[in-house]
């Protein structure tokens, strides 16, 4: 396309007062009426609103606009809207550049109207530098047979293989130990509301339906050792205890459902002294099998390991422990039970089985967060030392059982499946979902689905709950026989390639191939488009499509264009980093309005040249901004950044400019106060 | 024989188990008995652990379910009865009129502009939310169309001056109004879409299976609680939810009601209500409230650091992930927990102060406590709108009033009645992400019915 032929749209979003009521909209519509390339700017009240949304696309058909910016809250949330809708109005999505001025404008520098208004006025002129740049992208559409993967042959794992068996597609059950049923295994009964069943029944129930389907293949005693490819065609590799054999599976969707385990105390309440202490699982296993004997003082002990600096609420002990306190008073009725706990966290239905237990003789006591109960021997005897919050006194309960409520962690083929899948966990050792509120089943990685307790403890109901939903995540591609991924991939331009197979050696995917002649080959279904190839290839000769070398430098460039000495550039990751800025947004956090943000997907696409060009302009600060380690959306693009960071400040001593202004930071999605204190702490290092 | 689906309730539950099915392939009829999808949720300024914005993250989602092509929206509409013949749902919905043509509204606002007349929005209660007699039910509403008040048809809303000059026609009998403010400005934009004479209209559907999805209702203060009824600066935390809430009556400032000063001085108290007589109050722990009390201290005191919060409670539910550390992060941020619960609340007739009563559990010490504003975290409760709904279904509510499933340990989600599903609010109180996974799985038990 010509240069005449580019036809810039501006859409500019009040957000009601969200942006208005703080930056001059009008202005900034008006001044980028007057640069280069703008045919059409326009003032939204609510952008995102149907009605708005139409009239857009009547502007962007009535003066044939070819290129769009939409200037308003963050493309973290309304990217996809604004693709649609630019889409529907017969432009390429690929073709639409997203600018946020409410997040990272109005937002934050509330009590600054006018300085607001001028940064305004920067990143739309900085986004309208970029979309002059962009390029048609497309979306990469791969077929999805149906068969479906499912590791973890628990509850969640065995109602998300009936639900895809049932639609007559093929489930594969994957359990590494011999039988099915996961922790469910070791529980005597479960109950909800005046329902109550022993778990053996359940799981029976359940196995039976799944081993007489006959779409439902189980492999028990049996691990998964390799998965290669992606949504559509994976290759899925077995291998079965005591069997040298592998065995290859062809795999669209995978299904995770590996459940967790619990967390043993270490030289805790005498744990692992004497047999009589023990945790709640092994309490049910004793119910279980009729091993409890004759007991005749029962203390539980809530919150062993949990809700303190590391873990959180474990969500199930409560319910459990007065559970199997009624369980055993039921069987030993002349036993004294005593339950110690901190909170009792007990919801609907579960604070009947509360009153029943109370009916029953069981004693409640609580303790103080800081004051747990202690647990000694004395002449054989076990005592507990609690201090009873309600009545303000210590004293100490004689007892012969002591059952320990134990925080719970993932099963501990979390860390070699999540190597596998290349998805993310959380710090207690659990797979961590796509979003906490609205992607409950999924991961950030198309095709795998999430269950059960592998993703946090929960009930028993719950778990067969999120087996089901997860099988409708597994099977909508599945059903449809296809899915459409994001176009934004590596692209090789082998022109100046040296073919010397840093690239493919470097791509976290394997998605970069050396072919027979040694030249680099891009498989665009599994590129995640994270810039790691492209920021590193010494020829310059890898681009990305939508965040290229060229659109890049004309964002640094009309950034940079008026009063560079004042201005920082700050490359944000999409995922956490963005989201830290966000949410230093939505917090109302007030900052200093130096900088001007470039979005990249990860910080790893941030090349030496990136870091350096500001500074050939005249920039006061170059800030790279990262998710926290150890989390990262590509595996570990920040860590590759960070290297390329130290390496940078080397090459900018050498070419005269002061590393010491080059900076980093790395935030969390939640830590609006990180990315704002860095912010105000660099002002001041820089002098500004 | 209907291979489509029937989505009953907007709410984030409705609107997921909508998306998926639609996804799958499945046609999807998704009504609402309001004016716009978006349920609850679409009424909250933030949602835990993460303060993501609510409506910003559900708006998408709000916009998805409009534009795909598999789901049709119908709201304003109730389900009167319901049929099962051979293996199919024959459905009678009742759709209230909006007195606007849905079809010819763009949602511009002209009409809301010029009505005279304000009416309390019974939604933002105690904290004095308007609303014109002809509004949008939020700027983000789907569709985004207005409503006219009821109370406008045959001139009842003359006196107040939203109608100029005399009628002497029956308002369903007339076609052309030459007398309503709204109608005269929609006609200005050249739309006529404000159709007083509209009637309600009768629906019949025939769906293979249907997906029960009306959430739940926030347990409203009974009696005079806690000083409710008496004083003005006490609050439900649905009310102060909407007082943080930047679209909200205030505009996002934290004022309290009785001289719209910023409150310095807040109290909230937990389980407000809970276990009251009568089955008034929650009988139950509602599980979310800790967290939303968490939620809107850290948010007040993002607002102000100054102000001084307090959290009267007695069991912390932290139950979710995260959630303990949002707490800790409310902690931090020099929120005080004390454990107690208020007993009782007087009111200092000058300042509108409020003096709270308490035995603080943790020394056993009888205390007192004065704020600016008091903050009743009352609990959530099973929607009013069950029963009609149970008796028109077929199903059984339990003793709550929630829907009854089959076997909520074996066949989650499945109801007495084979094809009909349960999921969020309608099965009992619940959060935002068990909502969207229940929805999902009702979603995929409902796709799987073979009509």
């Amino acid at each position: 396309m010509s240069d005449e032929d580019i036809r810039i749209g501006v859409f500019v979003c009040d957000c009601g007062t969200n942006i208005a009521g703080v930056v001059d909209v009008p202005a900034v519509v008006a001044f980028a009426r007057g640069l280069e390339h703008v045919v059409l700017a326009d003032e939204g009240r609510w952008s995102c609103s149907v009605d708005y949304l139409s009239k857009m696309q009547d502007l962007i058909r009535e003066n044939e606009i070819n290129r769009v910016v939409v200037a308003s809250c963050t493309p973290r949330t309304h990217e996809p809207l604004f693709k649609r809708t630019t889409k529907e109005a017969g432009v390429n999505p690929y073709l639409l550049e997203f600018v946020s001025i409410r997040e990272q404008v109005s937002w934050v520098h509330m009590k600054e109207p006018e300085i607001a208004t001028e940064k305004a006025k920067d990143l739309v002129k900085m986004g309208v530098a970029k979309a002059a740049l962009l390029e048609e992208g497309q979306e990469i559409r791969l077929p999805v047979k149906t068969d479906c993967l499912i590791i973890g042959g628990g509850m969640a794992g065995m109602n998300a293989a009936l639900s895809v068996a049932d639609q007559g597609f093929n489930a594969y059950i994957v359990e590494k130990e011999p039988e099915l049923g996961g922790v469910l295994n070791q529980i005597c009964f479960i109950s909800h509301d005046n329902h109550k069943s022993p778990a053996a029944r359940v799981i029976k129930a359940r196995a039976d339906q799944v081993r007489s389907h006959p779409r439902i293949k189980i492999f028990t005693d049996t691990q998964v050792d390799k998965v290669d490819g992606y949504i559509g065609s994976y290759t899925v590799t077995l291998k079965t205890n005591g069997d040298e054999s592998e065995q290859n599976l062809d795999i669209s969707t995978i299904i995770v459902a590996t459940g967790m385990q619990e967390i043993e105390p270490a030289d805790q309440f005498e744990y692992g002294n004497d047999p009589r202490i023990i945790t709640q699982l092994q309490l049910d296993n004793k119910l279980k099998f009729k091993q409890l004997g004759d007991v005749k003082n029962v203390v539980m002990v809530s919150c062993v390991n949990s809700k303190n600096e590391t873990r959180g609420c474990c969500n199930i002990g409560c319910h459990t422990s007065v559970k199997n306190a009624v369980a055993i008073k039921q069987l030993c009725p002349d036993a004294d039970v005593h339950i110690l706990y901190r909170d009792m966290s007990l919801i609907k239905e579960e604070g009947t089985a509360q009153q029943l237990a109370k009916r029953l003789g069981v004693k409640f006591l609580r303790f103080p967060d800081d004051r747990y109960p202690e647990v000694r021997k004395q002449n054989g005897d076990l005592k507990v030392k609690i201090y009873d919050l309600l009545v303000g006194k210590e004293f100490e309960l004689l007892s012969d059982l002591v059952v320990l409520s134990t925080a719970f962690k993932g099963n501990n083929s979390v860390e070699q499946v999540k190597g596998l899948l290349k998805v993310s966990t959380n710090p207690d050792g659990f797979f961590q979902e796509s979003h906490v509120k609205l992607g409950p089943l999924e991961f950030a990685t198309d095709g795998i689905s999430l269950a059960g307790c592998a993703k946090a403890p929960m009930t028993f109901r719950e778990s067969s709950e999120e087996g089901i939903g997860a099988a409708m995540k597994a099977s909508i591609p599945m059903q449809k026989g296809y899915i459409e991924t994001e176009g934004i991939v590596a692209d090789i331009d082998l022109t100046d390639c040296s073919q010397c197979g840093l690239c493919s050696k470097r791509c976290p995917y394997s998605a970069i191939k050396v072919d027979a002649e040694e030249n680099p080959d891009v498989i665009k279904a599994l590129c995640k488009g994270c810039g790691l190839c492209a920021a590193d290839c010494p020829n310059e000769c890898i681009g990305i499509v939508h965040y290229s070398d060229d659109q890049v430098f004309a964002q640094v460039e009309a950034a940079l264009e008026k009063a560079p000495a004042e201005k920082i550039i700050a490359y944000v990751c999409h995922w956490c980093a963005l989201g830290g800025v966000d949410m230093a947004g939505v917090s109302r956090l007030q900052y200093p309005s130096n900088a001007r943000l470039i979005r990249v997907m990860c910080s790893a696409r941030v090349s030496m040249k990136m870091m350096q060009r500001p500074f050939e302009l005249g920039a006061a600060g170059v800030l790279v901004a990262g998710c926290e380690f150890p989390t990262c959306h590509y595996i570990e693009g920040n860590y590759a950044a960070e290297k390329r960071l130290k390496r940078a400040q080397k090459k900018l001593a050498k070419a005269g400019f002061d590393p010491e202004k080059l900076w980093n930071v790395w935030c969390s999605a939640a830590d609006g106060p990180k990315f704002a204190n860095t912010m105000r702490t660099m002002i001041q290092d820089l002098g500004l | 024989m209907s291979d489509s689906i029937l989505v009953i309730g907007g709410g984030i539950a409705g609107i997921n188990c909508a998306m998926n099915a639609a996804k799958y392939g499945t046609r999807v009829y998704l009504i609402d008995d309001t004016p716009s999808i978006g349920g609850m949720m679409a009424r909250l300024d933030k949602t835990f652990p993460t303060n993501d914005c609510s409506i910003c993250i559900e708006a998408p989602q709000m916009y998805e379910v409009d534009n795909h092509e598999n789901i049709e929206i119908i709201t304003n509409t109730e389900v009167r009865k319901v049929k099962k013949i051979n293996g199919t749902f024959k459905v009678k919905l009742m759709q209230k009129a909006k007195y606007v043509d849905e079809e010819k509204c763009t949602g511009c606002g002209a009409c809301v502009e010029v009505c005279p007349v304000s009416v309390p929005d019974p939604l933002d209660g105690k904290v004095g939310g308007m609303r014109k007699l002809v509004s949008m039910a939020f700027p983000q509403a789907v569709p985004n169309v207005v409503t006219v008040d009821p109370s406008c048809r045959f001139g009842d809303m003359r006196k107040g001056g939203a109608c100029i000059g005399d009628c002497a026609v029956d308002c369903s009998q007339c076609r052309e109004c030459p007398i309503a403010l709204c109608v005269k400005a929609c006609e200005k934009e050249g739309k006529k879409a404000i159709t007083l004479w509209q009637s309600n209209k009768k629906l019949d559907l025939e769906v293979k299976s249907i997906v029960v999805a009306t959430g739940i209702k926030n347990a409203p203060p009974v009696g005079d609680l806690l000083g409710y009824d008496k004083f003005e600066n006490v609050i439900t935390n649905t009310e102060f939810e909407r007082l943080m809430n930047a679209g909200g009556p205030t505009s996002g400032e934290i004022v309290r009601p009785s001289d719209k000063k910023h409150a310095k001085k807040i109290a909230w108290i937990q389980c407000a209500g809970r276990g009251l007589a009568d089955g008034k109050g929650t009988p139950y722990c509602s599980k979310i409230c800790c967290m939303v009390s968490a939620k809107q201290t850290i948010i007040t005191k993002e607002h102000d650091a100054s102000v001084d919060a307090t959290i009267f409670y007695n069991d912390l539910k932290a139950y979710g992930k995260g959630f303990w550390e949002f707490y800790r992060k409310a902690k931090e941020n020099d929120v005080r927990y004390v454990r107690g619960r208020p007993y009782e609340v007087f009111e200092d007739s000058r300042t509108h102060n409020l003096t709270l009563r308490y035995e603080d559990l943790d020394s056993g010490d009888l205390q007192t406590h004065e704020v600016e504003l008091l903050v009743l975290a009352t609990g959530i409760m099973a929607n009013d709108r069950n029963k009609r709904l149970a008796k028109a279904l077929k199903l059984k509510l339990d003793d709550l009033g929630y829907f009854k499933e089959k076997d909520p340990l074996l066949s989650p989600l499945e109801t007495d009645v084979d094809g009909i599903y349960l999921c969020g609010g309608a099965t009992g109180p619940i959060d935002i992400a068990e909502s969207v996974a229940q929805a999902t799985a009702a979603s995929m038990k409902a796709v799987c019915v073979r009509p």
